[in-house]
């Protein structure tokens, strides 16, 4: 892929902002992006602005451990993943740009009975629902990956895992950028360093955002922000199945060996990958206590090691790099809420939780086919908003607030 | 550190003006682990507590041990993260060493009280 | 390089780690909720999430094992010591 990489990214600021757009989207993180880059691309939409508080990528699109699977726990969950597992696989064609993207296959590892029957019904609603994972046995588990203790320190035996093949990863600023430049390529306007501080009425209608810029209308305001969306929605008296919970991770220095594959324990509450430049990458479980801090913890550092090491004990020697803290959008059922609100012009896609960067192609190309269509795609009909009133939760164990 | 070892107590659950007046045994080791509970060692018999709603329990499920005050003290020093109290006689509990105990600190010796199923990680963090 | 440490003043234990400690929500319904219906939907899926101070439970795990009230903010996780208590108001 290396013939994209010279090319310095281009991204066209707009010098003015328009007193109103046909679509106005906030949050310049990897779902607003996209959505804007489909509108323009597939619907002829480019009157449209992104508004984004930080600068693009700035909040948990660089933030996260970009890793991309499809290996869900229900039906409805595993279509739309693989939909964006797929699509990923194209991007780099589609956007002309070197995204990094790497399959490198991801173990589920079961330590319990319990494990092994959950790893088990992954395997076959997956294969029956479009992906592909399947059930492996402590052998092929040692072939796949030497370095795991089988053992798991005498404490997490290994009992078995499912694989997915499928698993890859990708470099998540260039998705960001190469997102953001085919958008403002095609004339969407992205504003930086400005806040959305309130909407635009008309009776219950919104008309557009109040900012930092001044007000903007807008035909339809689009809320893609992560982290701070039931803030947002309380400003127009929406009530979301929203929590804000901080996710830590941290990475190591240079592990001199390949490490090939993504390695995740639901037990251990860990998931351990490499990034390209050779660092281990690891990551956890959100911190139970709702909260919008950045800071970072000693006592996550502390059993979160723990744990990586007992799966994989060469971390023992390796010393961390970099330490830090998302903020991360869980749902009640641990599924994303993408679509209308109930409030007339207003739509949301949110509850990303943990796993918001392996959807980001599929959660923009059906936001954007909703928006220019004004019918919910169905694909992603089953994540309305209104399931929680209909009684159709989508309570997902192979989500579960890991990655 | 010498094997922890079984030790009898009785739970009682009062409220917290009734814990105040009760009558414990002579010479008894009380600990108030909250305003309405203590853990008293031995038997505690139910009209020593004036509530009469008053709950009054055999537990068991606490391991102990005794230790000269200085290897308690150092202990102590480098597996919790938390004040230890000045004073003597003193109850103190928390987190040590990344286990729930119960610490009752006298003048030459002080207790730690473990729940049972942490009695073998916490002998070997002793070590 | 200082560690930052989150901390709780048990009124009853005294000053612990937080993680000696489990959370516990306090759910809010807005009173603006007033169909039983809306309010029971509310109370099950929906939450505020407030971005700044939030009234809530903490149960002492590894301590005195009672429940305490406190406030915290979301933004930074900071505990102003004095508004633990205890009971559970």
């Amino acid at each position: 892929m290396n013939e994209f990489v010279e090319r310095l990214v281009d991204l066209r600021w707009p010098d003015h902002v328009r007193p109103s757009y046909d679509v106005v989207i906030i949050g310049g993180g990897g779902h607003g992006l996209a959505t804007a880059y489909y509108l323009a691309t597939r619907h002829g939409i480019t009157n449209v602005a992104v508004i984004e508080k930080g600068y693009i990528g700035s909040g948990n699109s660089g933030r996260n451990t970009t890793i991309i699977r499809a290996n869900y726990g229900i039906p409805e969950a595993v279509r739309f993943y693989q939909h964006s597992l797929e699509m990923y696989g194209q991007l780099e064609q589609e956007t002309g740009r070197d995204l990094m993207h790497a399959t490198k296959g991801l173990l589920w590892i079961a330590h319990s009975e319990a494990g092994v029957r959950q790893e088990r019904a992954r395997a076959e609603i997956n294969t029956a629902f479009g992906s592909r994972t399947e059930y492996v046995d402590v052998k092929t588990i040692s072939e796949i990956c030497p370095q795991l203790d089988m053992t798991g320190q005498g404490v997490w035996p290994i009992y078995g895992a499912s694989y997915h093949p499928a698993g890859a990863s990708a470099r998540h600023d260039r998705v960001v950028w190469a997102y953001a430049e085919g958008a403002m390529r095609l004339g969407v306007h992205v504003h930086q360093r400005t806040t959305v501080t309130g909407f635009l009425r008309d009776g219950d209608r919104v008309t557009g955002v109040q900012t930092t810029a001044g007000p903007i209308g807008g035909g339809l305001v689009v809320s893609a922000v992560g982290g701070h969306v039931t803030t947002l929605a309380s400003m127009v008296g929406l009530r979301l199945p929203i929590r804000t919970h901080q996710l830590q991770a941290f990475v190591t220095n240079r592990y001199a060996q390949a490490f090939g594959p993504i390695v995740a324990s639901s037990g251990l509450g860990v998931y351990v990958s490499q990034t390209a430049k050779g660092e281990m990458l690891v990551g956890a479980e959100v911190d139970r206590a709702p909260a919008y801090a950045y800071d970072s913890g000693h006592s996550f550092l502390r059993s979160c090691a723990f744990r990586s090491i007992a799966l994989l004990p060469f971390l023992r020697d390796l010393r961390v790099l970099r330490q830090w803290t998302g903020v991360c959008d869980m749902s009640t059922d641990y599924s994303p809420v993408m679509g209308f609100t109930g409030v007339p012009n207003l739509l949301v896609t949110t509850g990303w939780g943990t796993w918001g960067f392996k959807a980001i192609p599929a959660g923009g190309e059906q936001m954007a086919a909703l928006i220019a269509t004004g019918r919910t795609p169905p694909l992603i009909a089953p994540f309305a908003l209104e399931r929680f009133a209909n009684d159709r939760t989508m309570a997902d164990r192979g989500s579960a607030g890991t990655h | 550190m010498r094997a922890l070892e079984r030790m009898l107590f009785t739970r009682v659950v009062a409220t917290p003006a009734a814990i105040d007046r009760a009558v414990w045994p002579t010479g008894a080791l009380v600990l108030r682990i909250a305003q309405d509970e203590v853990l008293a060692a031995g038997t505690v018999d139910l009209g020593a507590v004036p509530d009469q709603h008053a709950i009054v329990e055999p537990e068991t499920a606490f391991c102990g041990a005794w230790v000269d005050h200085k290897s308690g003290i150092q202990f102590l020093e480098h597996a919790c993260d938390w004040e230890l109290p000045a004073e003597r006689p003193a109850f103190a509990q928390g987190a040590v060493a990344g286990i729930p105990v119960k610490v009752w600190f006298e003048a030459e010796r002080i207790l730690f009280l473990v729940p049972v199923p942490f009695v073998i990680d916490f002998a070997e963090r002793w070590s | 390089m200082t560690v930052r440490r989150l901390r709780i003043q048990c009124p009853h234990c005294g000053v612990r780690a937080i993680e000696e400690f489990l959370h516990g929500e306090i759910p809010t319904i807005p009173e603006r909720v007033v169909d039983p219906d809306a309010r029971d939907l509310d109370r099950a899926f929906m939450h505020t999430n407030a971005e700044g101070l939030v009234t809530e439970r903490w149960f002492h795990a590894m301590g005195c094992r009672r429940w305490l009230t406190l406030t915290r903010d979301t933004r930074t996780n900071d505990i102003p010591e004095r508004t633990t208590s205890y009971p559970p108001s």
